[in-house]
Order: C-alpha cells, then sequence, then structure tokens
C-alpha cells in the first residue's frame, strides 16, 4: 500500500499532473479533490504522468474518467502519459484505451 | 543591589527596586520553622512505634486537630480510616521495616469534622549512630487533585469501554443490514435450464461495506434465459443503488429486445442520463447474454456482449480454457454513446461459461502480497476444473478465493452455466 | 502443577533438623520472615512459601472459587507438606495464616506436629461475648475501600506489581518488589481474611500450640490473643512487648526468642 504523491506543473501544453503511489478506493479522492483546482484553457492538453504510479482500481479509473470529464468541459483534452503495463491492459478492458489519448511518455505528451 | 553611581534614578526604578529589596530581604528572614510549619505537604515524626513526636501546621490544620492533642497522644494509625490502619500494619509498616523507606502509598486521613482527605504518604526510617532505628520521618502528600484525577480517568476507561461496546455493536448491526441489503441485490435462486445448470457465488471481502457487484439469470421467453454479470464503480449504498438500477434496467430491457448489444446500449443511455449531469461519474462494467438451451441435442448456444468487462471464459470437457474475447466494449455509463462488442458460443456435454468480476483477478498474492492473482493464473486454474459442472467450479473457486484471505480487497461474484456431460452421475435433466 | 514452583517454596536451614514451615498472613509475601530465618536455620530445616495469591507465587494458579474460604489456603498447605513429603513438622503462621493451619493440621495431621501462631485472630468482626477488634462496618468499610481501588496497593503499587508480573527481570530492581500482590487477588485474600469465623476450628488443635501476640495490636487485640490461648487446651501464650501486628518485623529478637524457647522445649 503506497500513499497517493500528485505533483503539479506546467508545460506549454498545459498544465501536468504527475502522480505517484496508489491511486485506489482511499486515495483517489485526493486526485478528484485536486481536478477543481486546475486551471485549463480551451484548446489546451491535461497531462496525467503515471510513470509512477503503483496501483489503480476502479476508483482510480473513476478519478480518470472525472479528469477526462474535466478536461472536456474546459475546452480542453485529457491525455495521459506513460501509462504502466498493468493499468494499461485494465484501460484496454474497459475500453478506455479507445476513448482517452494515451502517450509512452510526458515528452511525447507535451510535445506540441 | 547596588546603586547606580552616576546616574540620574527615575522615581519609578527607585520603587521597584525597595519592593524587590523587601522581598528578599522576607525571603531571608523566613526560618527554617516557618518553612517546616506551613510546608504545602504535612510533616510527620513519630517514634518506631508509632508516637507521634512533631507535626506541622499543614497537616495539623487537614487533620482539623491542635497540637497538644496529638503529640505524645495519638499514633500515627489514629489518623487512618479503617482501612488505611489495616494496610499499615500489614503492609506500609512491613515494608518500611525491611527496606527503611516508603514511597507515595495512597491512604486516607481522618479529619475532625468527620470527613476523610486522600493522602499520598511516603516515610523514612532515621537511624541512630550505631544504626538502630530511631524515629520516622513522614511526608503527607494532599492527594485530593489526583484523587479527583484518578477517578476521571476511571470514568472516562469507563465511557470510552462503553463507546467502544456501542460501536461494537453498531457495527455488527450494521453489518447485519448490509448482508440483507446484499442479498436483496441479489437472485435469491437461479431459475432451472433445461438440460443445463447454472450456479453461483458472491464472495464478499469485507462485511463492513456493500459491494458493488451484480449478476442474475432469468427467462426471457418461454425457450431462452438472459443472463448478465457485472460490477459498478465504488462501494457502499450509492453502488448498491447504481447495482439496482442496473439490473432492473437490464432485465427489462432484455424483455424489449433480449440482444446483447441492444440491451447494454439501453443501459448505457440510462445511466449518463442519470449520473453524468452530477459530475459524479458513474458507471459499470457488465457482460450481458442469452442462452439458447437445446436439451435435446445436449447442448446450449450462448450469445453474450460485454461493456469494459473481462472476458468470460470457456471450460471444455477435452480439459482445456480459453477466454472468450470480447475486446473494444466501453464501460457502460462514462459517454453518451459506447461500443459494445458481441461474441458466441456453443456449450456442448461437459463445457461450462465462467462469468466472474477483477475481484478474482485483481486479489494481491505473493508473500508481500505485491503481486496480483492475473488472468494466466485464471485460466491456468480453470483447466484443472475443466469438464466439472458449473456448482463444483465454482466451489473450486471459492476454495480460491478463501486462500486470498486479505488480499483480496475486492467483492467477487461469479457465474457459472454449462451442460452436464453425459457421464456426470449427478447430472440430472434440470 | 508443581507446588514447589506454584507457592513459590523455598527449603532452606539444617536438612537434619526438624522442618519449620514459616507462613505469611495477609499483607506481603515469605519475605516476611527475613528476620527469623536466621534464627532458625542452624537447627532447623526452613520452608518459606508464598499462598497462591501472593509473592511471586503463580498467579495463573489463582481462582476465586477455590481462595475466598481459607479451606483454599489449608489446601495450600497440605500440597507444601505433600510435595516435600513433611512429617511433624512444626507450622509458624502469622495472623490469619494461624488458622489456615489449624485447618491444615487438622486435614493431615501426620504432616504438622506443632503449631505456632503469630498474633493470630480467628475471627475479626466483634460478635456477642466476643471482641474481635472491628465492628462490621468497620470491615465493609475496608472491603468498599478497595473495591474503590483507592487503597496504596492499588492505586501505588499497581504500576509496580504490574511490572512484576509481566516482566519478571525486572523483579529485583523494583523496590516493593517483594510486596507485590496482585490488587485483585490481594482483595480476595482480604475478603476471606476479614468475613472468616474459624473459632469452632481452634476447640479441635491436638497438638502443642504458641500463641504469641503482642501489647499493642489494632488487627489483633489482646482479648483476642487471650481467646486464641483459653480455646486451645494445652497453649502456651507470650505477650510480646511490641506494638503493631508484625513483631516479627518490629521486635525480630523477643519474636524469635519466643519460638526458640518453644521448639526446643517441645523438641
Amino acid at each position: 500500500m503506497n500513499a497517493l504523491k500528485i505533483t503539479t506543473r506546467d508545460a506549454g501544453t498545459g498544465p501536468v499532473l504527475e502522480v505517484a503511489g496508489d491511486l485506489d478506493y482511499l486515495n483517489a479522492g485526493q486526485f478528484r479533490d485536486l481536478l477543481p483546482t486546475v486551471t485549463l484553457r480551451p484548446g489546451q492538453r491535461l497531462v496525467v504522468d503515471l510513470g509512477a504510479l503503483d496501483f489503480c482500481d476502479s476508483s482510480g479509473i473513476t478519478a480518470l474518467i472525472a479528469a477526462h470529464h474535466h478536461a472536456q468541459s474546459a475546452g480542453g483534452q485529457l491525455v495521459l502519459a506513460a501509462v504502466p503495463a498493468n493499468t494499461l491492459r485494465v484501460l484496454s478492458i474497459v475500453g478506455l484505451d479507445q476513448v482517452l489519448t494515451i502517450h509512452p511518455d510526458s515528452e511525447a505528451a507535451t510535445r506540441v | 543591589m547596588m546603586a547606580r553611581a552616576g546616574q540620574h534614578s527615575d522615581p519609578h526604578d527607585a520603587d521597584d527596586d525597595k519592593t524587590a529589596q523587601a522581598a528578599f530581604a522576607a525571603l531571608l528572614e523566613d526560618s527554617a520553622e516557618d518553612l517546616y510549619e506551613s510546608a504545602p505537604c504535612g510533616y510527620l515524626s513519630t517514634l518506631m512505634d508509632g508516637t507521634i513526636a512533631k507535626i506541622n501546621s499543614t497537616l495539623l490544620d487537614w487533620l482539623g486537630l491542635a497540637r497538644q492533642d496529638v503529640v505524645g497522644r495519638l499514633r500515627f494509625t489514629d489518623l487512618l480510616t479503617v482501612g488505611g490502619k489495616l494496610y499499615h500494619e500489614t503492609h506500609f509498616a512491613p515494608l518500611l521495616r525491611m527496606q527503611g523507606q516508603i514511597n507515595g502509598i495512597a491512604l486516607e486521613i481522618k479529619q475532625a469534622d468527620g470527613g476523610r482527605m486522600p493522602v499520598l504518604v511516603s516515610s523514612v526510617v532515621k537511624h541512630g549512630t550505631t544504626g538502630e532505628p530511631l524515629l520516622i520521618r513522614t511526608t503527607v502528600f494532599d492527594a485530593r487533585d489526583r484523587r479527583a484525577y484518578e477517578e476521571e480517568l476511571l470514568r472516562r476507561q469507563r465511557l470510552a469501554e462503553e463507546a467502544r461496546r456501542q460501536a461494537e455493536a453498531d457495527r455488527a448491526r450494521l453489518q447485519d443490514t448490509f448482508a440483507v441489503l446484499q442479498q436483496s441485490l441479489l437472485p435469491d435462486t437461479l431459475p432451472e435450464l433445461p438440460g443445463a445448470e447454472a450456479a453461483a457465488h458472491y464472495h464478499t471481502a469485507s462485511p463492513d461495506r456493500l459491494g458493488g457487484d451484480f449478476y442474475d439469470v432469468f427467462p426471457l421467453d418461454g425457450k431462452r434465459f438472459g443472463f448478465f454479470l457485472g460490477d459498478v464503480c465504488g462501494k457502499g449504498p450509492q453502488a448498491a443503488a447504481l447495482t439496482s438500477l442496473t439490473r432492473y434496467t437490464l432485465r427489462a430491457a432484455a424483455l424489449h429486445d433480449p440482444d446483447p448489444v441492444s440491451a447494454l446500449t439501453t443501459l448505457n443511455k440510462v445511466l449518463h442520463e442519470r449520473y453524468s449531469a452530477s459530475g459524479d461519474p458513474r458507471y459499470c462494467t457488465a457482460v450481458f447474454g442469452t442462452i439458447d438451451p437445446d436439451p435435446a441435442a445436449g447442448r446450449l448456444t450462448v450469445h453474450l456482449a460485454s461493456g469494459g468487462h473481462p472476458p468470460a471464459v470457456v471450460l471444455r470437457a477435452d480439459g482445456t480454457a480459453t477466454y472468450l474475447p470480447t475486446p473494444g466494449g466501453l464501460l457502460v455509463g462514462v459517454l453518451p454513446t459506447a461500443p459494445f462488442t458481441a461474441a458466441s458460443t456453443t456449450l456442448g456435454p461437459g463445457d461450462t461459461l465462467l462469468l466472474y468480476t477483477d475481484g478474482l483477478t485483481e486479489a494481491r498474492t505473493g508473500k508481500d502480497r505485491t503481486s496480483l492473482y492475473g488472468d494466466e493464473a485464471l485460466l491456468a486454474f480453470a483447466a484443472t476444473q475443466a469438464g466439472r459442472p458449473p456448482h463444483a467450479v465454482i466451489e473450486a473457486l471459492d476454495g480460491l478465493l478463501a486462500g486470498f484471505g486479505d488480499g483480496l480487497d475486492d467483492d467477487t461474484a461469479l457465474l457459472a452455466i454449462g451442460v452436464p456431460s453425459s457421464d456426470d452421475p449427478t447430472s440430472e435433466t434440470r | 502443577m508443581d507446588v514447589v514452583r506454584r507457592n513459590n517454596v523455598t527449603v532452606t536451614g539444617n536438612p537434619q533438623g526438624r522442618t519449620v514451615v514459616l507462613a505469611h498472613g495477609f499483607g506481603c509475601d515469605q519475605n516476611m520472615w527475613r528476620l527469623t530465618v536466621p534464627a532458625l536455620e542452624d537447627d532447623y530445616r526452613v520452608v518459606l512459601f508464598d499462598y497462591v495469591g501472593a509473592g511471586r507465587s503463580d498467579a495463573s494458579a489463582f481462582t476465586e472459587d477455590r481462595y475466598a474460604s481459607l479451606d483454599g489456603y489449608a489446601q495450600d498447605v497440605v500440597e507444601v507438606c505433600e510435595a516435600l513429603d513433611l512429617h511433624d513438622a512444626v507450622f509458624v503462621g502469622h495472623s490469619v495464616s494461624a488458622m489456615i493451619g489449624v485447618i491444615a493440621a487438622d486435614r493431615a495431621p501426620k504432616r504438622i506436629g506443632a503449631l505456632v501462631m503469630v498474633a493470630p485472630s480467628p475471627r475479626y468482626i466483634d460478635d456477642e461475648g466476643y471482641r474481635g477488634g472491628f465492628s462490621e462496618d468497620d470491615i465493609e468499610e475496608l472491603l468498599d475501600s478497595l473495591e474503590s481501588n483507592y487503597l496504596g496497593w492499588s492505586a501505588a503499587m499497581a504500576p509496580v506489581i504490574m511490572g512484576n508480573a509481566d516482566r519478571p527481570e525486572l523483579g529485583e530492581e523494583l523496590r516493593n518488589s517483594f510486596c507485590a500482590t496482585d490488587p485483585d487477588m490481594a482483595r480476595v485474600f482480604a475478603r476471606t481474611t476479614f468475613l472468616s469465623d474459624s473459632r469452632g476450628d481452634l476447640e479441635r488443635v491436638r497438638v502443642p500450640t504458641l500463641v504469641l501476640e503482642c501489647t499493642q495490636d489494632v488487627i489483633a487485640p489482646r482479648e483476642v490473643g487471650a481467646y486464641v490461648h483459653r480455646s486451645i487446651s494445652g497453649s502456651t501464650l507470650v505477650t510480646l512487648d511490641a506494638t503493631g501486628h508484625c513483631p516479627h518485623l518490629s521486635a525480630p529478637e523477643a519474636t524469635n526468642e519466643a519460638i526458640t524457647a518453644f521448639l526446643a522445649g517441645i523438641g
């Protein structure tokens, strides 16, 4: 069990959220509470870097869906970067890999 | 206090100096006598037989007695309550004899007005030049605050214990409520399938939370049956409400149009309309399908569709187990329109279709519980059960789940539908 | 269970000599006899023990059922005598232990051949025609205060006692460790002791008996000493010029002299 740690930074394309630890039933609320505080302008990308993600369950999936909705309603787009194999597998089972944009790393994700 | 030569002294400074000087001088004059008599604690000196030889004013005041009535007339034990006297004789005095001192013993002294005052007593034996015990010096501390403190501690301890017991009772009641609710979200019994068998099991990970898994098997028309199995996101009462809505929507949709993709599409519309506006995304993953039994031929046909749910496993009579892939189906309820992937299979004698929720594959295993059970392990386990009837497969999986112990974070629902093998001794036309 | 371990039995002194068993009363444990042992060990084999619930006896052997009556404690004595295969031993009992010895001697007459009673009392509460020294209210007050946990041994000694039970290696360093008694067990012993009435047992004593009393003893006043002496035919009464209830600690020389003189006399 790992605590959740989220680091925010800015890139040319928009905000980048670096997520480390477990995104699960206990911690997902932390991620979702953070979303409204992240400003996204129309046309920008909200990049969520999951390179340091340890574990993701259905609450984690819900959190990513919430991020997707948040980006859409701001006129922007959610982009996932460096998704770990396990999570990628879950995303493909639930079909979100067809809905969300996924890049291999945040460098690619923030490339204009 | 030296005068500051050559400096103008402020009249206020001079007054302060004088007050400080006076106080300091008063301290010096404070004799040992005064310090003894008016000490914040009681002092007492007794002979070895307990006769009081000296006593300070503080203690006399606490007792409400006059010095002449005490010195040379009373023993230390005369100042104590009955319990104190007994304790003194059986513990205090022997210990004092054996170790020469004794500290911090709680006792009560009797006051002249009939009251009792809790005190803490320490005594030390003073020895003469040849080492023989001469007298006992005793200090008596006011323990009223301490007693009040201890009583308060005890009271709070009892309250905490009571609260704990209440919490335990509440928790037990809540668990009972959840168990009842959970049961109401699941079918009581599965219908009899002609020439086939259905078995199911719901494994709760924690009795303190309502789970979000669901399943059902129900008749569609005179011939076919509908089934579904799924997992709503989240846990608790919200999830339970979603489960309820999902089940009844699927049942109703199926009766109207049993095509699996249509049923899921209807469910998607209903959930999306219901929940998307609230900014709190709610969805489920689900497999919906129809069973078309052909008992004369000893087989049944399954048509199903998956909305973001892990693929079903087909166990064959020849001992193999494979996934029935349904890639690309999306979680149900997240987007206004969503794709769902269909698949079909025919089950013959000894074949079983197994549906499950991800509580199973996501179970944490390994010594440190960091690896997940996973798809491959499930397939390998299923292969060991291939050829056995549905209820046996479910029992085996239940055993597997039990073996995960606290590695199981999530509830798991299992549904198995199969055709008994022709040589199965327990098979009968059901 | 091994009785020797259960009752923390210590055997010392002259193995050739007659056996003298020293039994503590209510309050503390066998350490109370530390000033008596030296006077006996050259000529006698000395046996010391703790009743279950006191001292370093095995607390797990304590049951309220057994030790809610003096018979339970008497059984400890009989079992210790049997474990050591004692014959014709002298039983020295302090306070209520003297009565426990009377019961034990009655049960196992071959084991106990003589009794020494140090500040004995067969009943603490006054009765019609009998002065025990306390009123019923007094004893109720004592037992209530034990219940409410205010008296010395529970408030101040509990941490010491508990420390003793959980971490025996601390036993040596803890002060007051030789008077460590679990408050709950002490409460049972106190109740048993102060509500007891063994007057009827006295007339059954058939062995040589020494009764030692103190001139000023709150717990066993002079009348009680006289009563015990009267009730045991052939007994010897010695009044020690001592204050308090534990002459073996407050007046050790006089106590030892009285005991050794008695032992020599019945030798």
